[in-house]
This record gives C-alpha cells, structure tokens and sequence, in this order.
C-alpha cells in the first residue's frame, strides 16, 4: 500500500491544509471524462515518490472547497472513506476532509 | 430415453468442462437416473470418421430421433457465408447445426458464443460468428427469428463463459423428463428460473453496496465491486450468487468483479483497453446504473448512504 498510509494522519492533513490555503496551484482541469482518461492520471500519480505529498495534490486537482456548480466534495466520494476521514483511492492514499475535492471524484 | 446430441463449434470446450464438473444432478446422474443417452459428445463419444458421420446422418433422417441438440460455440460462417473455416465430420459445421436443429424436439446453446455469439463474434468478427438465434442483441442469429424446433420451442439460451454446470444439467433434466412445459424464457430465450434475478442478488458484499464503499484492489474482502473495479453485478442475469459455484464460492465472493458474461454484450468489447476492470464512467458518474435506476436517483441515493454509512463498514470484517 502506497500513499500515506500508515504515517502520521495529523501531520500530514496539517501539511496539506497549509498547502491548500496557501494558495497551492492544482490540476482541477481537465476533468477526467471517461475511464481511460482516468487511468492516465493514476498513471501520472503511480509515477510520483511515495513522499510527494505536494505531487499528489497537484496531480490530483485537489481544492479545499466543493467544486463546480454541482458541489461536488470528497464527502459524496466512492473513495472517501467517512469515518476515517481518508481517500481510499490507492494512488492517493490521502487523509482528506469531507469538503474538500479532487479531480479524481466519482460517486 | 431421450436422445441427446453435442456438437461444438468455435468453441474453447469450456461448457463442456463445466459440464463434467456438474453435481447437482451430475453428468452420470444425467444418464442412470434421469434416462439421457448421450448419442455423441466431443470429450465423451466413441464413434470417429465415417461412424460419426453415419450417426448424424441417422439423426437427420429420422432413423435415430433426436430429442435434445445442444450445441457450444459460435456457429462459424466464414469465408464468405460458406462455414468452411469450421469443417467437421465432412463439411461445414454450420450444415450439421441446420440439419440438425430442424429435426430435434428442442434446441440448446451453451455459453455465450453459441447464445449470442460470444468472443469469437467480438468486432470485426473475422469468423462471420453468430449465436445460434442471436448476434448479440439483435434477434435471428444463424437460425433465424422464426426458427422453432419440433417442441415448438424457440432455442433454450443458457448463456455464461461458461454457464454454470448445474444450469445446463437442470435444463436438460427437465426437457429429458418432459417438464419442458414449465420452461419460461425470457427476451433472450433464457430460462427465467436461472436469469431473473442480478448476480448481485446474493453477493456478500451488499451491505458494501448499500453504504457505498468501495474496493479498490483486487482481493479486498471490504468494499462492494461495482463503483471502481468495473463489476457488473447489478446489471447482469444470473444466479452467480444464488447457485454457487463448485458449491462455494462466486466471483464477486472472492474478489473478482463480474465481468457480464450471461449478457449478450459480453464481453463489452467497446471498452478501451486497460479499462475492463474500471468502472466507465461519465464526469465521474458510472456509465451503466444498477438496472433500473436513474442517475438522479442514484447521485441522491449516494449522498444519503455515504451519511449514514457505519464505520464498520469501512473495516475488514472478514479477519480472524
């Protein structure tokens, strides 16, 4: 299991809150329409050190709010995980929380 | 006594290996217990050469009556219509499966090539394949929509890659026993004591399903199939779940998305490379909804489950 899993969940969504309200720049576009344009950004995120939490965000699109005009937050997410409050996706391996979004959303 | 024959076009004998794998009734039990005498079968008849083509000639002249054909894999029809990349005892297996088909009381396509074409019938189709009464969705196949055998019966569909051991004994148990009568068959000829309900339906990972939480990696024993690996589950006929196979177990039990193979589509050759076990998406929406559901349904329904999903369900409940 690759990702954050395991270390330090505190620390690390301290590290990633900072980077988000610092004004981090992600990948939010393109959306990825189809499966196999999904399959090349976990492509690009398999490619990244397992360390690179900053990698991940960018690649990953990810916001500190809802996105779009539909709303959509991790909490809706089939990878978030509620209680844990953890994206399961295995290329991101994340704590996240339940307002907050990425690109690679899907309900 | 009733009289069945097999014969196997393009086909990798995976029915038929299913088929000697049968327990409930098995194989054996088809012939001393319930009066089936198995003219001929690929793993299993005698005759070779010209004995086996004296007995299919017997069949269609009538001389030895023919009850139940069953026929596995695809009926080749290339090049150019004359079946002659299939040959078999002589000529072009298609020339048997016709003859064959319009003197037997009823007619029986094992697995989804000689249900609906299969594989071998996969875009661009190089063997010109069809299923016996389909080509995929669409109705005729190499039969043709009004085909009817002696019962008056269209083709009994049991489709699978490859069906289930126990649908295809219990089918033919009950036409060898003259209960064909009680057959039901749905849209795609299947009978609907086997194809009515979803491999879901009885899938140990429901409760998974039900709070929307995902399995991500193969193997996982938490997470429901359906919303990342691809699993067809809630959209596919078949009692996967219902009538286990080799008694224990299923694919989805063990961690394996359902791939659809009881669907005439299979094996969704329109999905790209890379991404069979990826659920398609739209905007992150799953391309195909569990059958009968909307996608505003299903975007509400999402919602509600993931609020009020336990935390148990996040956890390995399977450990010891």
């Amino acid at each position: 299991m690759g990702g954050f899993q395991g270390k330090n969940t505190d620390s690390v969504l301290q590290q990633i809150r900072a980077m988000l309200a610092d004004g981090l720049v992600t990948q939010t576009e393109p959306f990825p329409e189809s499966a196999v344009e999904f399959a090349k950004i976990l492509d690009q995120l398999r490619e990244l050190d397992e360390d690179d939490l900053k990698g991940r965000l960018v690649i990953g699109g990810f916001t500190d709010k809802p996105y779009g005009p539909d709303e959509m937050r991790c909490q809706e997410c089939i990878y978030f995980l509620v209680h844990r409050e953890w994206c399961d996706l295995p290329e991101l391996a994340l704590p996240v929380e339940p307002d907050w979004w990425c690109r690679l959303w899907k309900i | 006594m009733a009289n069945l024959l097999w014969l196997q076009g393009g086909a990798c004998s995976g029915n038929t290996m299913s088929f000697l794998n049968a327990e409930e009734p098995s194989a054996c039990d088809l012939v001393t217990d319930f009066g089936i005498n198995i003219l001929w079968h690929p793993s299993l008849g005698m005759e070779l050469g010209d004995n086996l083509k004296g007995l299919l000639q017997s069949c269609i002249s009538g001389a030895t009556p023919l009850d139940i054909f069953v026929f596995e894999g695809s009926v080749v029809n290339a090049p150019d219509g004359t079946g002659e990349w299939n040959r078999f005892a002589g000529r072009p297996m298609k020339d048997w499966v016709r003859e064959l088909s319009d003197v037997a009381q009823f007619v029986v396509a094992l697995g989804d090539c000689a249900t609906y074409g299969g594989i071998p019938a996969m875009a661009p189709n190089p063997s010109a394949s069809k299923g016996m009464q389909f080509l995929k969705r669409e109705h005729g196949g190499f039969l043709g929509t009004d085909f009817a055998a002696k019962s008056g019966l269209p083709v009994i569909n049991i489709p699978g890659c490859p069906c289930h051991p126990d649908w295809v004994t219990q089918i033919l148990v009950a036409v060898a026993s003259g209960r064909a009568g009680d057959l039901t068959l749905d849209e795609f000829q299947r009978p609907k004591t086997f194809f009515s309900s979803f491999t879901q339906t009885g899938c140990t990972r429901n409760m998974h399903f039900a709070y929307k939480v995902s399995a991500t990696e193969f193997g996982q024993r938490k997470g429901c199939l359906f919303y990342d690996l691809g699993c067809r589950g809630p959209m596919t006929h078949s009692p996967c779940n219902r009538i286990l196979w080799n008694r224990q177990s299923s694919k989805t039990r063990a961690g394996m998305p359902c791939l659809g193979c009881t669907e005439p589509e299979f094996p969704f050759f329109d999905l790209e490379p890379g991404t069979l076990f990826k659920t398609q998406t739209v905007m992150g929406v799953p391309k195909d909804l569990p059958t009968g559901v909307d996608k505003t349904g299903y975007v509400k329904l999402t919602g509600a489950a993931k609020a009020a999903s336990p935390q148990w369900a996040e956890e390995d409940m399977f450990v010891v």
